[in-house]
């Protein structure tokens, strides 16, 4: 009898019409598009975008080249040298984020036990030609000296659920 | 054997033995910080504490000795709960710079925090701060990070004999540093790095460099001495990060001195060479291989057919790979001649033929531990063989009678209880007095030894060193550096061999450089071939140089400051009309005498095999790439082989070159056992006598080229030491500096009093730039006041 | 005006084959210059379409409501840089196209948009029809082969084997309607439909298995969605065209619209009576009239079905595809080929009586 059926169903093209109307009903839901560049989805303060080195209200680099950040990526997008600064502490003398490798997964954000490195919400970027998109640490430097204000409204607004 | 019972599991033991040892055979984790398997017992850091059945009190598992029956538990709530609270005072000070901190990643006390500590401290108040001293340009202090587990404490005081590092104060006030504000003068102050369980002691060099998760580990071997000390070698990316000790009981046990250590700073270096380069017309022309190995072999085989193959000599540096030795000795008699010679610090030959199959300790490496007496005949033991030097004071701690015959009374880290210090020219009188001791009490002389006896008094020190050889079960007599730079290096090793004879002693060499035993197996040497068979004997090292010849090929080596007598090393080059330099370092000097430099890999960057004074073959494989054009040394001379249409030059691999030299030395033996000439007694010198050696950061070009390392007080740009009894009757006390002039050539060096040198004599180092200029070691010296 | 133009040019003056010509190139513009239009404008219509199944809203950016879309796309692509894979057979590569095109557009000769509108009204115009639409896979096959691209030349293949599997389905299931309509005219196969009883004298419904199983032949047969193995583009990129750009890309897309706006004008003609209306002799307005309208009416309906399809239905696998077109389709074509056989030579009212 199983078999029948089954024969019938598929004689028929039941499943397939059904599949049909369910394509044919969402044809006339309301449409949920927003319309970008006019319209803007709103964004969470955890919104993981384009990536930013931070400072210390004295101006001073937060990052200390603990590499925490480059062991922890997972696309292995982070590339850090590090070396004695003259004062004897700790810096980078080289900090890449290739942004073309980048899954923007958050990981070093999580790692760094600084605040240094932070993903931005800023997910309005582009680059002109190769290497653009290679954002090294002056780069994130500037960006993080320019949207600094948001970042940190950014993280105050998500700290009390950390 | 007693047998215990940890976490019910019945465990034998030696008895006497603590039960962290016991725990560590069955493979049982005891944590620890101040427990280290080298080093005395502290029981200072109370991390093992463990549950013994039948005491109250949880006990430390580094401090309390196995029972029969005893039974223990390392797991359980007691112990954890100990352990935990412990791991939780030793966080209390600690600061929480994991991030900053080099040790970070490989941290002992950061792997115990997680796997025996909480996550939550009492303690809230505020964290002290501690000082850091500078002890040097090798060691890091973080002091603060320090938790006083005194593992550095007792190293320098028990290994490395150096009473330099302590714990003054007490309590909150305890902290670790030095006595006073200095450098440490160990040769092996290193080795603290390894033994800090926290991060605050590290390498000053590679700090904040890298981190331990980015580091790859090669096995390798150091060429810097006849130790032979195995390494691991942590490479990023392509760049030689790090040198650790590799552990081997048999060689280096846990321990690595500082030159091998730091040595790979050198790698980096500006004077590398990293394309090959031939000199056309005066100017140098940065070339590819094919055209540079083309130069090389056309300009050797045009000395050949111009002066025949007797006008062409190899000079190699004695920290080459054994393959290296050999590829090369087989490339020179390829082309028809016998002259190569690896003995550059050496200036008398005339025992070589006497010479077994190669320089041997005469015993194991590890049989030093166990010596009841051993003399020691021209060897700065600690600076030239430093882990040597650990042995010998193992042994002298367990009250080995250890004694010396030395032109200089060096700073040894051992009591010796029988020292000669006598100038170089008496160095063979002592050790015929020696001998005429050890005859006195029985024994037959050799033939000769009468004549060169008469006239020699045997004083009471002679015949005490002679009794303490005879009546130690274990003896041996060893020859250093300073016999093999000696101008009577022949007699002196004739006499020490027949004292050790004489008091049933061992006899062994404490061979110079990193692969002499190696060189000689490969045939290296002018009058043997490979294997150590003996055959047509050609030009020696300084042989070569004083013929002027008209062709050299330099292997490993800067002639100008390898070559004992510098001066006489560059003025033959100079002459010589092809001059093919297989070198990793180029310099002005080397500018000016080569016509083909070709870039050589590294010990890091090449595989090979280096002997060791034990004859142990240790092969190692490249850890890294090396710089540019550079290539591994096997290969350049291979190709260089086939370029001079010779047979058996078709390697494609250096393990098929160690294995046909293998074949070849299937035979050999290991022996110390010198053939017994009579040496002819050298006319008593007159006027002031140099004593040169090579100090222990001036061995070879890798070392000279650590920044580090040349930073160390024992680092030396070349100094003029004189007694002041001496310096007065050379007028020159009260000089600042004096001109030292001698067989024709002169510097002016700083001058230093020093009563550890003997009357008449002056000691000016060589393998420096400062005294490259002097002539023969073995011309009088002349000294006046400068300025 | 005609007549004016006629006399401006000296029409009468021209020799008659010459006339023949420029008159069969009017009409063939004429015929052509609305599809491309009208595939233009599919392709808006395309993106509109599944864009709203899946509750998006699609083009809107370009022009009023996204209308110049197609334009926008077509300057694009003929703008772009047509490049030639470094190992193709360059001969061949640039043919591929113009071969798969010229079919796609012949077809259109034998299509009657009404009664006697037709550019070539010749007998056997069904035939035709098979002939011409197999030759399409010619140009498939040589893309696939001159990319010197594995993945073109799987598509290529894979291509070649649907199309020879559903031709024959497809075949049979044109033979049932020429069995029914005694007739391989296009026209005569329209008329044949027309009866009393309007829309249910059409073939669809005693043909019914027939038209869908038509219909699914023509989806396989152009490579669209569910049947799109040829392209692919989660596995072999994009099949047989994924070494080309610019216009010769252009082309490619603009034969397989076509295909599917013949394969619906042919299921409108063969199975729902063509221009006729469904309202006839139920009112006198216009309505009730056969028109072009109405086949135009019949042949978008089809079109919208390829969209929905494509909205709807994941790519079938490989081994399914040939199992529906070999063990499904052939068996049931050829049963009912044998019933409508019966059913002809009874004379089954009101279908197949009239011959």
């Amino acid at each position: 009898m199983k078999t029948v059926m089954r024969f019938f169903k598929s004689l028929f093209l039941l499943e397939l019409l059904q599949g049909m109307r369910v394509t044919g009903r969402y044809m006339f839901e309301r449409k949920i598009t927003v319309q970008y560049p006019e319209e803007r989805a709103p964004l969470s303060p955890r919104f993981r975008g384009l990536h930013a080195q931070r400072r210390f209200p004295n101006g001073e680099e937060r990052c200390i080249a603990c590499k925490l950040c480059e062991v922890v990526c997972p696309a292995l997008a982070i590339t850090i040298e590090s070396a004695q600064r003259e004062d004897g502490s700790r810096r980078t003398t080289r900090y890449d984020i290739d942004l073309t490798k980048c899954i923007f997964c958050g990981f070093c954000e999580e790692a760094c036990p600084v605040d240094a490195i932070v993903e931005t919400n800023i997910y309005e970027y582009h680059g002109e030609q190769r290497g653009d998109l290679l954002m090294t640490k002056d780069k994130l430097l500037a960006v993080g000296d320019k949207y600094e204000q948001q970042i940190a409204a950014d993280r105050a607004a998500d700290a009390p659920y950390r | 054997m007693v047998t215990i019972e940890i976490n019910g599991k019945p465990v034998q033991a030696r008895p006497g033995a603590m039960l962290i040892e016991a725990a560590d055979e069955a493979g049982i984790t005891i944590p620890r910080f101040c427990y280290h398997k080298k080093l005395s017992v502290a029981a200072s850091c109370r991390m093992c504490l463990v549950e013994v059945e039948k005491v109250a009190k949880p006990l430390p598992a580094c401090a309390t000795p196995v029972t029969e029956g005893m039974k223990v538990w390392t797991r359980s709530p007691k112990a954890i709960s100990a352990q935990r609270n412990v791991m939780e005072f030793l966080l209390i000070n600690h600061p929480l710079d994991c991030p900053i901190c080099d040790q970070g990643g490989e941290c002992d006390l950061q792997e115990m925090a997680m796997g025996y500590g909480k996550d939550v401290s009492h303690f809230s108040e505020g964290k002290r701060v501690v000082v850091s001293p500078d002890i040097g340009p090798l060691v890091a202090t973080d002091m603060t990070r320090c938790i006083h587990c005194t593992r550095c404490v007792r190293f320098s005081d028990e290994i490395a004999g150096v009473t330099e590092l302590g714990a003054p104060g007490r309590g909150e006030h305890m902290h670790i540093g030095t006595y006073v504000e200095k450098s440490l003068s160990s040769e092996v102050i290193g080795n603290v790095i390894d033994l800090c369980p926290v991060g605050a002691l590290t390498s000053k060099p590679y700090r904040y460099s890298a981190r331990p998760w980015e580091l790859t580990s090669h096995s390798s071997v150091s060429p810097h001495d006849c130790v032979g000390a195995n390494l691991t070698v942590d490479v990023r990316g392509r760049q030689v990060m790090r040198v650790r000790p590799r552990e081997n009981e048999e060689v280096n046990e846990v321990w690595l001195a500082d030159r091998d250590r730091y040595s790979y700073l050198a790698l980096s270096h500006a004077e590398r060479i990293t394309a090959p380069q031939v000199k056309r017309d005066g100017a140098w022309q940065t070339v590819d291989w094919n055209t540079a190995l083309t130069a090389a072999a056309h300009g050797l085989r045009g000395v050949v057919e111009k002066h025949g193959a007797q006008q062409i000599g190899a000079l190699a540096g004695y920290g080459a790979t054994t393959e290296e030795f050999y590829l090369l000795q087989k490339f020179m008699r390829g082309l028809g001649s016998d002259n190569i010679d690896h003995r550059l610090h050496q200036i008398d030959f005339s025992t070589q033929g006497a010479m077994p199959a190669f320089p041997w300790l005469g015993q194991a490496l590890a049989d030093l531990d166990n010596l009841d007496a051993a003399l020691l005949v021209g060897s700065n033991v600690r600076k030239e063989q430093p882990l040597v030097a650990l042995r010998l004071r193992k042994a002298a701690r367990g009250g080995a009678r250890l004694m010396a015959v030395n032109p200089i009374d060096y700073e040894l880290n051992f009591p010796l209880t029988a020292r000669r210090i006598v100038a170089p020219t008496a160095m063979v009188s002592e050790l015929i007095a020696i001998a005429q001791a050890l005859l006195e009490s029985g024994g037959e002389a050799p033939a000769g030894f009468a004549a060169l006896a008469a006239g020699v008094a045997v004083l009471d020190e002679h015949r005490a060193i002679a009794r303490h050889l005879k009546d130690a079960p274990q003896s041996t007599v060893l020859v250093g550096n300073g016999v093999a730079q000696h101008a009577q290096q022949g007699a002196l090793q004739m006499l020490a061999a027949l004292v050790a004879r004489l008091s049933g002693s061992r006899f062994g060499f404490l061979s110079e450089g990193g692969n002499s035993a190696g060189a000689w197996l490969a045939g290296a040497v002018p009058h043997r071939r490979a294997g150590g068979a003996a055959g047509a004997a050609g030009l020696d090292a300084r042989g070569m140089l004083t013929a002027k010849l008209n062709g050299y090929v330099v292997l490993h080596a800067e002639p100008e400051l390898d070559c004992i007598d510098g001066a006489a090393a560059r003025a033959a080059l100079q002459q010589a009309e092809c001059v093919v330099a297989l070198t990793p370092y180029v310099t002005d000097t080397m500018r000016d005498y080569a016509d083909v430099l070709l870039p050589l890999a590294l010990f890091a960057e090449t595989s090979g095999t280096l002997v060791n004074a034990e004859g142990r073959w240790q092969s190692f494989t490249g850890c890294t790439t090396a710089p540019g054009e550079t290539r591994p040394g096997w290969k350049v001379l291979r190709v260089l082989g086939n370029l001079c249409n010779l047979d058996g030059f078709d390697y494609e691999a250096s393990d098929e070159v160690r294995r046909e030299l293998e074949a070849a030395c299937s035979a050999v033996l290991p022996s110390s056992k010198l053939e017994w000439q009579a040496p002819v007694p050298a006319a008593a010198g007159s006027g002031l006598c140099r004593i040169a050696d090579y100090p222990i950061y001036a061995v070879d070009g890798m070392v000279r080229r650590s920044a580090a390392l040349q930073q160390t007080p024992d680092a030396t740009s070349g100094v003029a030491r004189l007694n002041a009894a001496t310096a007065a009757q050379y007028g020159v006390a009260g000089a600042a500096k004096v001109q030292v002039v001698q067989g024709g050539g002169g510097c002016v060096l700083p001058l230093a009093l020093d009563e550890r040198v003997p009357d008449g004599c002056v000691y000016v180092p060589a393998g420096l730039a400062a005294t490259a200029a002097l002539g023969a070691v073995d011309a009088v010296v002349e000294l006046k006041a400068a300025e | 005006m005609i007549e004016m133009l006629q006399t401006l040019i000296m029409w009468d003056a021209w020799p008659a084959g010459l006339q023949t010509l420029v008159v069969i190139m009017l009409k063939i513009v004429a015929i052509l210059a609305p599809l491309m239009v009208a595939v233009a404008y599919y392709t808006y219509f395309e993106r509109k379409v599944i864009g709203y199944m899946h509750v998006r809203i699609g083009p809107n950016r370009v022009g009023p409501r996204g209308w110049l879309q197609p334009i926008a796309d077509a300057v694009k692509l003929m703008f772009k840089e047509i490049v030639i894979p470094s190992g193709a057979d360059k001969k061949v590569f640039l043919i591929a196209p113009v071969l798969a095109m010229a079919p796609a557009l012949a077809m259109w000769a034998v299509i009657p948009f009404n009664d006697t509108l037709v550019l070539a009204d010749i007998n056997a115009s069904l035939l035709y029809v098979l002939a011409i639409g197999s030759m399409g896979v010619y140009g498939i096959i040589l893309a696939g082969w001159a990319s010197n691209s594995k993945y073109a030349f799987l598509g290529a293949m894979r291509s070649a084997a649907q199309m020879v599997s559903y031709e024959i389905a497809m075949g049979f299931a044109l033979v049932v309607v020429l069995m029914a309509a005694g007739s391989l005219n296009l026209g005569d196969i329209v008329r044949a439909q027309q009866g009393d009883y309007g829309l249910f004298n059409w073939y669809w419904l005693p043909l019914l298995p027939m038209m869908v199983v038509y219909f699914i032949s023509g989806v396989a047969e152009t490579n669209r969605a569910p049947f799109d193995l040829a392209e692919g583009e989660s596995e072999i990129v994009a099949g047989f065209h994924v070494d080309y750009s610019g216009t010769t890309f252009a082309v490619f897309f603009l034969a397989e619209y076509a295909n599917m706006i013949i394969v619906g004008m042919l299921s409108a003609l063969l199975f729902m009576g063509g221009w006729l209306s469904p309202f006839q002799g139920w009112t006198d307005s216009w309505l009730g009239q056969p028109s072009l309208f109405w086949l135009l009416a019949k042949a978008s309906i089809f079109l919208f079905l390829f969209l929905w399809f494509r909205a709807t239905f994941p790519r079938y696998r490989y081994d399914q595809l040939m199992r529906l077109g070999w063990k499904v389709f052939i068996p049931l074509t050829i049963v009912w080929l044998v019933l409508v056989g019966v059913a002809v030579m009874a004379g089954l009212e009101p279908w197949f009586g009239k011959a």
